[in-house]
């Protein structure tokens, strides 16, 4: 029986964000699941295996929350555990209903639906890269990839386009601002006004539900063992998608953007076989991790792979830790664009693998080889860089500034772009009714 | 005799072995969940799909002899 091992580690402390795989090394060499008195205390999962065990077991390893009653025992998916009036829609939540929310859902995300939004993608992309190409300078995250991701989302869930603008920065900010910062309480009251846009929209929806579409419209009209769903949980959902959609591919682009300026040869060998993609992608996800992991909470004293748990205590179950488990990953800290096999789990492992799996790699790699087409060369201000301040949710960048040799615009830009995209949305939407 | 076959309990929609061997596995049109392909399972189809088993994150793909 494994004896439990006391790591130091806070994944929202300034030494993860500078050296957290690193920390994760040395943690995993004690123990790949450790315990830390951070944020109350916490098992903290660096090894791939345990990570893999523990997801496959959602029956004691619960991603729950029960709202209402912060004093449960089922908190969520995050560490520390923060109150929320909605919660994270089908994310807090365990089979077998998880699976219903899912059901509802996955024709939106599946591999051939996202195929449909790719032009968009493409348009988007070439839109915003169109404001800025004849300046010779701009910013990867504010300017391209905090948009594309975030109009898409929006169209997805079937929320007006141009409302992207209102909940970009709670969607971001929400995320990058350390629980004990003193900025916190401004982020907050963005992410409640947030909610209540989302609020407005669900009464809209079912005031007129001809006039809604997308996800937004298939959550108002399923039920679930014959009861609609309550609207605390489509409120959770729709916040999820939100969160899902906004942060986590913008984070991920945003680093292989840098990287590939930092790696030139990787660069030339995308764009010569661009065949590599496939794997590449796959290398980029298992290296940067966009989304760090989740916590769940232990539903009955058990024992797991010899490690012995109670009923109550909390574990963050990471990605981003056990995609460098050397039992797995030959040279895991290095980036080898044609790795084969690659079996990471920057999506997350068991039931909660990431809905939106499907529409990030499309995403991603419309976005990347449209900016590589439009501006092949490119030098990043790293004065101006700003990594998240709070790498333990997400790994991200607030802004990336660059230049480039300046070219020639091929189109009116974004807000020609949005105005398009919602007239084409809108009369899909109306021929379908 | 040599079965090769997606567990469809433990497969989670990772997409990993169609990316990896298209022409043995394919996607469910709802959710993207994969299973083999209706074919002759050939040395080929056989070590693409032990290929592909290897890099399934949720270990769900089977081949035995």
């Amino acid at each position: 029986m494994a004896e439990k091992v006391v790591v130091d580690f806070d994944h929202h402390s300034e030494a993860y964000r500078e050296r957290g795989m690193e920390i994760a090394a040395e943690a995993r060499e004690k123990c790949p699941v450790a315990w830390t008195e951070s944020h109350g205390g916490y098992w903290v999962v660096t090894g791939l295996e345990e990570a893999s065990a523990f997801q496959k077991r959602p029956d004691l390893f619960s991603a729950a929350r029960e709202l209402g009653n912060p004093d449960s025992i089922y908190k969520g998916i995050s560490i520390p555990f923060v109150d929320s009036e909605y919660g994270g829609g089908f994310l807090e939540m365990d089979p077998p209903v998880q699976l219903e929310y899912r059901r509802i859902l996955n024709s939106f995300l599946s591999p051939s639906a996202v195929l449909s939004w790719e032009p968009m993608a493409r348009d988007l992309t070439n839109a915003c890269i169109d404001d800025i190409i004849e300046l010779g300078e701009g910013d990867f995250v504010e300017q391209i990839v905090n948009v594309v991701p975030a109009v898409l989302t929006m169209g997805l869930v079937g929320l007006r386009l141009s409302d992207w603008a209102i909940f970009n920065e709670p969607a971001h900010a929400g995320i990058y601002t350390p629980p004990d910062s003193p900025d916190r309480p401004r982020v907050d009251e963005l992410t409640a006004q947030m909610g209540a846009t989302i609020y407005q929209y669900v009464l809209e929806g079912k005031a007129n539900p001809e006039a809604t579409k997308g996800m937004l419209r298939a959550l108002l009209d399923a039920t679930i063992d014959g009861e609609p769903l309550p609207e605390i949980n489509i409120m959770g959902t729709v916040g999820l998608v939100i969160g899902g959609g906004f942060d986590t591919t913008t984070a991920f682009t945003s680093n292989v953007w840098r990287y590939l300026a930092e790696h030139p040869e990787d660069k030339a060998r995308l764009v010569k076989d661009p065949e590599l993609w496939g794997t590449a992608t796959e290398e980029f996800l298992r290296f940067f991790s966009p989304s760090q992991g989740t916590a769940r909470s232990i539903t009955q004293d058990c024992e797991v792979l010899g490690y012995e748990f109670k009923r109550g205590e909390r574990a963050l179950v990471s990605f981003s830790m056990p995609n460098r488990d050397p039992r797995f990953f030959e040279d895991p800290d290095e980036i080898h664009i044609d790795r084969f096999p690659n079996r990471h789990a920057a999506f997350g492992l068991g039931n909660h693998r990431c809905i939106g799996s499907n529409l990030a790699r499309m995403e991603f790699k419309t976005i990347m080889q449209e900016s590589l087409n439009r501006i092949p060369e490119y030098t990043i201000d790293y004065e101006g860089v700003e990594r998240y301040e709070d790498c333990g949710t997400i790994n991200g960048n607030k802004n990336m500034p660059m230049t480039f040799p300046a070219g020639t615009r091929q189109g009116p830009g974004l807000a020609d772009a949005i105005e398009r995209w919602q007239a084409i949305l809108d009369a899909q939407s109306a021929s379908a009714s | 005799m040599t079965r090769v076959y997606v567990q469809e309990d433990v497969c989670q929609g990772h997409t990993l072995c169609f990316m990896a061997a298209p022409e043995v596995f394919e996607l469910r049109e709802e959710d993207g969940h994969a299973s083999v392909r209706d074919i002759e399972l050939t040395d080929e189809v056989v070590d693409a799909a032990r290929r592909a088993a290897l890099t399934c994150p949720e270990q769900a793909i089977v081949v035995e002899d």
